[in-house]
């Protein structure tokens, strides 16, 4: 019988709605998220363009709501190579298969953020998978991240995959 | 790729420090962050399909890493076109890649086109 890598203390974070933070929108921030990635598009910079084609200003970058919420990390925590120490809330810990890749995103986008607006993520593991891979047997987690703002309305939603090896 | 790390609140080493990077964790140069792939690759559709464009749908798996200096290419196919509600639903087949054809993420999108003048008065969008 193969080694069961997903414990009950695991398995116990499925389906539980974990807070990750609350965040609010900045102009400067998303017009710097922008300027990163040379994105000049001016639904993002220009009020009045914003507003001819629907929105009701200058509207953050769809993918911008993913950091909003990130609290600031204090310097003494991080390890050396900069990640912070204590892994990210709404993470689940598997201690059979610690080392963890990104797998992927996908987002739903179902309403527009604006400056000023509050949002608020949480995120909750929907799937723990034990899996046979080439190099033995790993986990896949998947996790959906909610971001709702300061009306109640949902601003988009992501479902990420995690792989999860020994 | 300072300043997105900057933008994004993401202090990983092998995002800015070079050395680090290649002496301490074997890579090859400063690493891409995934989320600038996937960044990138959104710009790419939001670009092609123009202000009256609002991306919907977005989605990329990790494939590959990407190191500083690589140029990297993104495209994109129209896979489905649909009509809904005075809007055009257009479905697009996505990859980030380098030059030589190593695929960094295939993705897909769905992006809604608004039919001329239908905004005008209306904001749908919110």
């Amino acid at each position: 019988m193969p080694q069961l890598l997903i414990t009950d203390e695991a398995r116990a974070f499925v389906g539980v709605d974990v807070p990750l933070g609350t965040g609010i929108v900045s102009r400067r921030e998303f017009q710097r998220w922008a300027a990163a990635l040379d994105d000049w598009n001016p639904l993002y910079f220009d009020d009045e363009f914003a507003r001819e084609y629907g929105y009701r200003e200058a509207v953050a970058p769809a993918l911008f709501i993913g950091c909003v919420t990130r609290s600031p990390v204090a310097l003494g925590s991080l390890r050396p190579d900069g990640l912070p120490a204590q892994p990210s809330s709404g993470m689940v810990p598997l201690p059979y298969t610690p080392r963890y890749m990104a797998g992927g995103d996908v987002w739903e986008f179902l309403a527009s953020a604006y400056d000023g607006d509050r949002i608020t993520a949480s995120r909750r593991i929907v799937a723990l998978e034990q899996k046979e891979g080439r190099s033995g047997p790993f986990v896949i987690i998947t996790g959906r991240t909610s971001y709702v703002n300061q009306d109640n309305v949902t601003i988009a939603l992501c479902t990420d995959t995690i792989l999860a090896r020994k | 790729m300072f300043q997105f790390s900057a933008a994004v609140s993401n202090p990983h080493r092998i995002h800015y420090d070079r050395r680090w990077a290649i002496e301490t964790e074997g890579y090859p140069d400063i690493v891409v962050q995934g989320h600038m792939q996937a960044a990138l690759l959104a710009r790419a559709v939001t670009d092609w399909a123009g202000p009256r464009g609002r991306l919907v749908r977005f989605a990329m798996q990790n494939r590959g890493a990407a190191f500083a200096d690589e140029a990297l290419r993104f495209e994109g196919v129209v896979s489905a076109v649909s009509e809904a509600e005075g809007e055009t639903v257009v479905e697009l087949d996505l990859v980030a890649m380098k030059e030589d054809g190593t695929v960094l993420g295939p993705g897909t999108a769905t992006v809604t086109i608004r039919d001329r003048g239908a905004h005008e008065g209306v904001d749908k969008w919110g």
